[in-house]
C-alpha cells in the first residue's frame, strides 16, 4: 500500500503522526515529509486510520496493495 | 442598529440570516448554557453559506461559512482570502502585525518555518515536565478543600504559567501576567488597551535585556534569527510575542473550562477516563470538536464566485469551527459528545496555512491538565447551588465554574 502526500497540503497538524508516528514522519517543523510513504505490510489498517485523521485532506491512499 | 448598512448591494437577499456569534440566546452570558450545541441548528435551516450582518466584526457584517468542506475552501486559499485584517492597529491606532497570523503566503510560508520548530509536538515534548510540575502545584492548593473555582485556581494559572515557561520568563512574575491576561480578556475596552500597551512594554523590555544579555531563550532565538536573509525587526518580534500572548492564554483556558463542564455534567465520562488513561488522548480531540471558540475571520482581495455565492473584494468571511465541527457531512452523529469518536477530523485550530502555530502545546495542557487532575482529584461534580455562566463571542468560554468533591 502507498500514501500519496499532496503536495504544499500539510499544515503541520500531525494528526497522521499521532496515530502512526512510524508510518508518517515528520520535519522538524511537525509537518509530513513530501515524499510519498510505502506502507509496511501489515500496517494499512493504522496507516488508513491516520490517512483518515488529516484535517487538510493531505493524504491519500493510492495502491491497496 | 440599521441592518441594511450592513448588507453590501452584491449579496442576494435570499442568502441574508439572521446569525451572529456575539448576540442572541446563548452568545451572551447564559446560565448553564451550552453555546456551541446552541448553533447546530444552523446545519438543519440555513444554507451553506450565508450572509450575516449580525455578525458584526470591525462594525461590519460578514459571510459565514458553515460546512467543514467548505471552510477548508476558504482557509486554504490564501490568494483570495487575506488573513491580513491589522487587528492591533484596528483597537490600538498603531500598527502591529500580529506575526504570522496577518501575513499571508509566500512571506507567511518562511515565518512559519522560522516558528513551528519552537512549538513542534516533539520540542512540546520536552515542554512536559515543567508544565505537569505547574499543574500538580495548583491542584495541590485546593485539592484538601474539597471544592475549586476551575477558571480562576486552574485553567488561567495554569495556561499562563505555561505561556511563562515557553518564554523563559520567571514563575515570580506569574500574578503579575494573571492580572494583564484578566485585563485582556475580561476587561472593558480601556482596561484591554492598557493590558495591551503593558504587555507591548514588558516584551519590549525582554527584547532590550536580550540584546544586552544574549541567551537562548524565546527571544534571544528570536533576535538571531534569519528569514528572508534578514534579521526580524523589533516590531516583528513584538507582533509574534504578542499574537502568542493574545491567542495561547484565553483559548486554552477557555478550552479547559468546557472540557471539566462536560465532565461535572456526564459523569460516565469521567469514570470511562479514570478507568481507562488511555482515552484520555481522544477524549481530549473529541472536547475540542465539540467546544471549539473561536471563528477564524478572512478578508476577500479578489472577487472570487464559489458554489454561486459571490465573495466581493473587502467581504469579510468568518469560518466558525463550533459550525464545521457540528457538520453532519462530516462527523457522524454531530452533537453527541463521543470521547472515543474516531476519526476525529475537528477544525478547532482552523485549516490552512494559519492552522493554530500553539496547537500541539494547547493538546499537550489539555492533557495533563485533566491527567493530573483525575490523578488528585476525586470524582467531581457541580458545586451545589453554583451555576456557571457560558457565553459566545470571538473567544467561547465559562465562568463560575465552581467544582466540587468528597
Amino acid at each position: 500500500m502507498r500514501i500519496h502526500v499532496k503536495p504544499g497540503a500539510c499544515q503541520g497538524n500531525a494528526r497522521c503522526w499521532s496515530l502512526a508516528p512510524d508510518i508518517f514522519q515528520l520535519d522538524e517543523g511537525g509537518y509530513v515529509l513530501p515524499d510519498d510513504i510505502d506502507v509496511p505490510e501489515g500496517q494499512e489498517q493504522l496507516a488508513r486510520r491516520g490517512v483518515r485523521a488529516c484535517p487538510e485532506r493531505a493524504l491519500q491512499v493510492k495502491d491497496e496493495g | 442598529m440599521n441592518v441594511d448598512t450592513r448588507v453590501p448591494g452584491h449579496v442576494p437577499p435570499e442568502l441574508i440570516r439572521d446569525f451572529s456569534l456575539f448576540s442572541g440566546p446563548e452568545m451572551e452570558r447564559t446560565p448553564a448554557g451550552n453555546p456551541q450545541a446552541a448553533l447546530s441548528f444552523v446545519h438543519r435551516d440555513f444554507p451553506p453559506i450565508f450572509y450575516a450582518p449580525m455578525n458584526a466584526v470591525d462594525g461590519r457584517g460578514t459571510w459565514v461559512v458553515a460546512t467543514a468542506e467548505d471552510q477548508r475552501a476558504v482557509l486554504q486559499n490564501t490568494e483570495i482570502f487575506s488573513s491580513d485584517r491589522q487587528l492591533f492597529e484596528k483597537a490600538m491606532g498603531e500598527p502591529l502585525p500580529m506575526v504570522p497570523l496577518e501575513i499571508d503566503p509566500p512571506h507567511h510560508t518562511a515565518f512559519r518555518a522560522l516558528l513551528n520548530p519552537l512549538l513542534s509536538p516533539r520540542r512540546v515534548q520536552d515542554m512536559e515536565v515543567g508544565a505537569r510540575e505547574r499543574a500538580v502545584r495548583l491542584i495541590e492548593d485546593f485539592k484538601d478543600r474539597g471544592y475549586c473555582e476551575v477558571m480562576d485556581e486552574f485553567a488561567f494559572p495554569f495556561a499562563v504559567g505555561v505561556f511563562l515557561q515557553f518564554l523563559g520568563v520567571s514563575d515570580d512574575r506569574r500574578d503579575e501576567f494573571l492580572g494583564w491576561a484578566n485585563d485582556q480578556f475580561h476587561g472593558d475596552f480601556e482596561a484591554r488597551k492598557r493590558a495591551m500597551r503593558t504587555v507591548v512594554n514588558f516584551v519590549q523590555s525582554l527584547i532590550d535585556l536580550r540584546r544586552l544579555e544574549p541567551k537562548d531563550d524565546f527571544v534571544g532565538f528570536l533576535l538571531q534569527a534569519k528569514v528572508e536573509g534578514r534579521s526580524l525587526t523589533d516590531r516583528e518580534i513584538l507582533g509574534v510575542a504578542v499574537l502568542l500572548f493574545l491567542a495561547g492564554l484565553d483559548t486554552v483556558a477557555a478550552a479547559l473550562g468546557f472540557s471539566f463542564y462536560h465532565l461535572a455534567r456526564v459523569p460516565e465520562d469521567q469514570r470511562r477516563l479514570r478507568e481507562d488513561p488511555e482515552l484520555i488522548k481522544s477524549a481530549v480531540e473529541e472536547f475540542f470538536r465539540a467546544y471549539p471558540t473561536i471563528q477564524p475571520v478572512r478578508q476577500v482581495v479578489k472577487d472570487h464566485d464559489y458554489k454561486g455565492v459571490p465573495f466581493r473584494a473587502g467581504d469579510l468571511v468568518s469560518c466558525p469551527t463550533q459550525l464545521s465541527n457540528r457538520d453532519p457531512a462530516e462527523f457522524a452523529d454531530p452533537d453527541t459528545v463521543d470521547i472515543a469518536r474516531e476519526n476525529n477530523r475537528h477544525s478547532a485550530f482552523a485549516f490552512g496555512p494559519h492552522r493554530c502555530l500553539g496547537s500541539h502545546l494547547a493538546r499537550r495542557e489539555l492533557i495533563i491538565g485533566l491527567e493530573e487532575f483525575f490523578a488528585r482529584i476525586p470524582t467531581f461534580r457541580l458545586k451545589e447551588g453554583s451555576v456557571p455562566v457560558t457565553y459566545g463571542g470571538y473567544v467561547f468560554g465559562v465562568e463560575n465554574l465552581v467544582l466540587a468533591w468528597n
